[in-house]
């Protein structure tokens, strides 16, 4: 077997894998993913003006697709540095590519459960409207934000000491994030300075990406669409190096 | 030993399933250098059991952790199954199974899953994984556990998913086991070393860290004593107790309650042999001959005194602690 033929082979064991643990965990999953996002969406509804609904819209749906997998995805890894799985993850005779990727794609599922949900409530409760044919652009987005945001929890998971330490570093990242790189405000309104900052992000990208599928902004979709696609390159290269997994 | 060697089983003159070249680990900080591991050099064969004896902080682990490719060495050569471990890594994990110190299964899965889902990670093909699967949990005593989950288990239970987790590969020729049966309890301990002595049949070098003395005593073909990140001693584990000067030992107990006859017979005693350990009401003197006709005589006389004494050989924990404490030259 040549290696992309073991490490499909291996990627989809082990996602199945984290698939059937996660089903047993099943409620706290979606509790997480669905019931926490809607409440943001119909707290942040109330408070904006009727032409920044789609933004708060993409927003909560960001919180769902991109932190909340840099939350989950660190916070996995750091599970599994604390019962010394990932030790055995490391002897075992696959990439880290394949180990980050089981981690994270089990999650895809839910996320997109989740961000299809909120998506639901904001047609159906705030007249944000979606046509038929933009919905399969925006499932097909939600999976390109999330991955392109997949390598900042990995890092956070493989550099992070304690389970804990891990946990605070996520939270940190992911409030840093989401100031700066505006998923509920447009990139616009930052100072000229953190304009430059909020594009080092995948989530500016990400958040620009699904607005403009949204809005029918076909250049700077595709644009972004590059942009995230780079990301996600970019990513599997340096988890594909391995930082942290052979340690020096 | 748990099993006698027979010559068809020695593995004395098989390749060796690992070999370590003059490995030194060195971690660097800005608090200075840390040397945890240095000149080390170790062969495990097909069938062998080494243990890893020596105090926390010894460099163990980290001398495991290299070998299982979780660290870079700073410098040195490993080899499983002639597979450089550095240069070709994937390749040389095909060749090892690993059961990290303190690991603990995912607790959301039955037993069959884990070993199922791990075997196939491994390389087993999907084609007959069930009956493959079947097979591990018989040999590892899990089948009546197939459809738990490991939540639901006991430590020692859960050692053994992690036993026929590390099994469960259709290439392997290394077992690597760190601190296999910490905190596990002695019943259990006793089962775990049974499965893992039931592993030279099939040709398994098997390569422990623990520090039980009576777990490298039960299980190890060679043992080596590490201690200051260098193997200070390694050879079997009647070598190692021949580094020792002398070749019994005298146990008196009940020190705090001797009698005047008996206090006196036991100083006379000291006079000849040396105390070579006490602890609370126990004290160990040092014989050259633990057989020799004068022996006898004396542990007679201390009887006489109303003293509880025994002799005996010398044991794996006396050459040990001898050797630990920096009072005997180790033979590496």
């Amino acid at each position: 077997m040549s290696g992309v033929v073991t490490a499909v082979r291996q990627l989809a064991i082990s996602v199945r894998m984290s698939f059937v643990e996660t089903t047993r965990e099943l409620g706290f999953v979606l509790g997480f993913t669905i019931i926490f996002p809607i409440g943001i969406l119909f707290f942040l509804n109330h408070l904006v003006a009727p032409d920044l609904r789609t933004q708060v819209l993409v927003g909560t749906v960001m919180m769902e697709t991109a932190l909340l997998n840099i939350n989950v995805l660190a916070q996995a890894i750091g599970s599994d540095k604390q019962t010394r799985l990932f030790d055995l993850w490391v002897s075992l005779p696959v990439s880290p590519v394949v180990y980050a990727l089981s981690v994270a794609v089990v999650l895809l599922p839910f996320t997109l459960i989740s961000a299809a949900v909120t998506l639901g409530v904001a047609v159906a409760f705030f007249g944000v409207a979606v046509s038929t044919s933009t919905l399969v652009f925006l499932v097909a987005g939600f999976a390109l934000v999330w991955a392109s945001t997949m390598g900042i929890g990995y890092l956070i998971g493989v550099f992070g000491g304690t389970p804990r330490q891990i946990n605070s570093n996520a939270q940190l990242v992911g409030v840093i994030l989401t100031f700066f790189a505006p998923v509920f405000y447009p990139v616009s309104v930052l100072p000229a300075p953190l304009r430059a900052v909020a594009y080092a992000w995948p989530l500016t990208w990400g958040t620009q990406f699904l607005v403009g599928i949204l809005q029918g902004a076909a250049s700077t979709t595709l644009w972004s669409a590059l942009v995230l696609v780079g990301f996600v390159i970019l990513w599997l290269a340096i988890i594909g190096i391995g930082p942290r997994w052979r340690q020096v | 030993m748990a099993t006698p060697r027979t010559e068809a089983s020695d593995p004395s003159s098989a390749a060796p399933v690992l070999s370590v070249r003059d490995v030194n680990k060195t971690y660097r900080s800005r608090r200075g250098d840390t040397v945890a591991n240095r000149s080390v050099d170790l062969t495990v064969r097909p069938g062998e059991i080494v243990a890893l004896l020596g105090p926390n902080g010894a460099g163990k682990t980290t001398l495991l952790r290299q070998i299982a490719g979780q660290l870079l060495p700073t410098s040195g050569r490993i080899e499983v199954g002639g597979v450089d471990m550095v240069r070709h890594p994937l390749r040389a994990k095909e060749l090892l199974s690993v059961i990290p110190q303190e690991c603990e299964p995912k607790l959301s899965l039955t037993v069959e899953e884990h070993v199922r889902f791990f075997a196939l990670l491994k390389g087993v093909p999907t084609k007959g994984i069930h009956e493959y699967t079947d097979r591990l949990l018989e040999r590892t005593g899990l089948t009546p556990y197939r459809s738990t989950l490991v939540r639901e288990l006991s430590g020692g239970l859960r050692r053994r998913v992690l036993i026929a987790v590390a099994l469960a590969s259709p290439t392997m020729q290394l077992l690597l086991l760190d601190e296999p049966t910490t905190g596990v309890d002695p019943e259990a301990r006793r089962s775990v070393w049974q499965l893992i002595d039931g592993l030279r049949a099939q040709r398994i070098g098997i390569l422990l860290t623990t520090h039980y003395i009576e777990e490298a005593d039960y299980l190890a073909d060679r043992v080596a004593i590490v201690n200051g990140g260098r193997i200070i001693a390694e050879g079997t584990v009647d070598e190692i107790r021949d580094h020792l000067p002398y070749r019994g030992r005298v146990e008196v107990r009940g020190l705090d309650h001797l009698s005047p006859e008996g206090r006196q017979r036991l100083d006379a005693l000291q006079l000849r042999y040396p105390v070579g350990f006490r602890a609370g009401n126990v004290e160990r003197l040092r014989v050259p001959d633990p057989f020799a006709p004068e022996i006898a005589r004396e542990l007679a006389r201390l009887a006489e005194a109303g003293v509880v004494a025994s002799v005996g050989p010398v044991s794996l924990e006396d050459a040990y602690l001898a050797l630990v404490d920096g009072k005997l030259e180790g033979a590496a």
